[in-house]
């Protein structure tokens, strides 16, 4: 057994950057995990004051009922399709340099998910009452088609997580790191046979498929929470893809930023190279072109209809208290990746992290105009609304960005953060596959025909 | 933690984990059905109650079952007891 240990071991020695975090994690980690534990613990005081006084500690009031928890839980859920969509498309289309990435993605997915899933029960005057879902909900409400279709992404997200990690969880058990009996428990007897290589190979293959219809319905069915109403601004048809395409450019640029702060911190630069990241910049520039061509349509239209109560909400945004937020979201959605990730000069990685960082702010500041200014505008013959949020709620944005931050360097002090059996089957198989399967879009030759080669 | 004990608390753990999926898979989909039912008792919207459970449910038991298929596949698959005990070097799925 110590032979066979001894052997794994020694396999791992060319990824031993990938195991740095796991078997070496310091000072560092504790001073991290205390400081963001910290901060969680005094958003979680200041929230005992919402439990004890009710929903009047927030800046919550008529017609503004729903303020930051709802849009951070509409935001974070967002950023969750990061990972697993992302992953899931790249595995399923055999993106070669996908590598590197999928279990960072992957991570975000579950983290966020966790996070966001909590808000509407912050959101709640009385947390208790979520129970009440269990014995008297209306499955013909949209906050019940979210809870069904947010825990069964959290499932899928997290059996996609884990499945994949399998092989790299049995390493760390060959290699006697602690905590063992942990790696031992998690790894499931795993040894590389063919057979256990197979069963592994059937899951993947099953989870990638089924995950991206799943995601793609949380976030339609999010957008049915405000679609499904009167309220002007929020009754359209394409709120549906219109916050899935939001979704898919928030967790792009979301996991932007975590692949270059962990590069940094972690010194993955051997893994995480500059291709990596142009393509997964391009793929962001894409998406912020998208997402202003369904930005433009949705205001469009509403500005042709001119609706008096639409318009209310419309002038609102664009030229009253909430044009700052508005343009703000203009400019870190569209204008500032553009004009960065246009060109190859400034599309660098100290450049796509601006890009990446002003996107993630501004598809926040999205969430907060689509929430907001059509409840302070409401269509029932309210005066208009105002919204400040309190230190309450303030807390417990910064409080969920704290266990966000918190829930990777937990994960990184446990499990390796890029794949390392992804990493080594591509070393071993990916180059000639990816010959053949060249060769196999190319034309096939003419039967008895001269090759061109030859003619030339 | 005696390293000869190991293996038969880890399985037995392992069973447990198997064992709190499937009940939360079978609670999740009672669930739903308690609400259909409800729904049809106070003559709610019938489309969104039967799409809800025709397509949540399914998707729960097949997450459910890929996972069972993969602990049950990795203990069968293995040649030996396996924990610790890898006959290979390669780590590839």
């Amino acid at each position: 057994m110590k032979n066979a240990t001894n052997d794994n071991a020694a396999s791992a020695y060319a990824d031993q950057e990938l195991l740095r975090s796991v078997e070496q994690s310091g000072a560092g980690f504790r001073v991290a995990s205390t400081l963001l534990l910290l901060v969680l613990l005094a958003g979680w005081l200041l929230f005992s004051r919402q439990l004890l006084y009710g929903m009047g500690v927030t800046g919550l009031n008529q017609p503004v009922v729903w303020g930051f928890y709802i849009v951070n839980f509409v935001f974070f859920i967002g950023i969750s399709h990061a990972g697993t969509l992302i992953s899931a498309i790249l595995r399923l289309s055999n993106a070669e340099w996908r590598r590197p990435i999928t279990r960072m993605a992957e991570v975000i997915t579950v983290v966020v998910l966790a996070i966001g899933g909590f808000h509407p029960v912050l959101d709640l005057g009385r947390p208790d009452r979520m129970l009440n879902i269990f014995t008297a909900g209306r499955l013909q409400s949209p906050l019940l088609w979210d809870v069904s279709s947010i825990t069964a992404y959290f499932m899928a997200s997290t059996v996609y997580l884990y499945i994949p990690m399998i092989p790299d969880i049995a390493l760390l058990r060959d290699r006697g790191t602690w905590p063992h009996w942990f790696y031992t428990f998690l790894a499931w007897g795993w040894q590389g046979t063919p057979r256990q290589r197979k069963v592994l190979d059937r899951a993947v293959g099953i989870m990638m498929v089924l995950v991206i219809p799943v995601a793609i319905s949380v976030h339609t069915v999010i957008s049915y929470i405000f679609a499904m109403t009167l309220q002007p601004g929020w009754h359209s048809t394409i709120f549906g893809p219109y916050f899935v395409v939001g979704a898919i450019f928030s967790g792009i640029a979301a996991l932007l930023v975590v692949m270059i702060v962990l590069r940094r911190i972690y010194h993955l630069e051997r893994y995480l190279k500059q291709v990596h990241f142009d393509h997964l910049s391009k793929l962001l520039l894409v998406m912020s072109l998208l997402w202003f061509y369904f930005t433009f349509s949705e205001y469009l239209t509403a500005f042709f209809g001119h609706e008096p109560t639409e318009m209310r909400v419309f002038f609102h945004k664009f030229l009253g208290p909430y044009a700052i937020f508005f343009w703000g979201m203009v400019a870190c959605n569209f204008l500032i990746p553009v004009g960065i990730l246009s060109f190859r000069r400034t599309r660098t990685i100290p450049g796509i992290l601006v890009a990446s960082c002003a996107v993630v702010v501004g598809m926040w500041l999205e969430r907060l105009n689509i929430v907001v200014p059509s409840l302070a505008n409401p269509r029932l013959p309210y005066p208009t609304g105002f919204y400040f949020p309190s230190l309450v709620e303030w807390a417990m944005f910064a409080g969920g960005i704290a266990t966000f931050i918190l829930g990777f360097v937990v994960f990184a002090r446990f499990f390796p953060l890029i794949s390392i059996w992804e990493i080594r089957e591509g070393r071993e198989h990916s180059i000639p596959e990816t010959t053949e399967r060249l060769q196999g879009y190319l034309p096939d030759p003419e039967p008895g025909g001269t090759p061109v080669s030859a003619g030339r | 933690m005696d390293s000869s004990s190991r293996p038969g608390w880890i399985f037995v753990l392992q069973l447990a984990s198997i064992a709190w999926m499937w009940i939360f898979v079978l609670g999740i989909s009672y669930w739903i059905i308690h609400l259909n039912r409800l729904s049809r008792q106070l003559h709610d919207v019938p489309s969104a109650t039967v799409g809800i459970s025709l397509v949540a449910i399914p998707v729960f038991w097949t997450v459910g079952l890929v996972l069972t298929y993969v602990f049950v596949g990795l203990r069968r698959g293995g040649s030996g007891d396996g924990a610790g005990e890898a006959d290979t070097r390669e780590d590839r799925p």
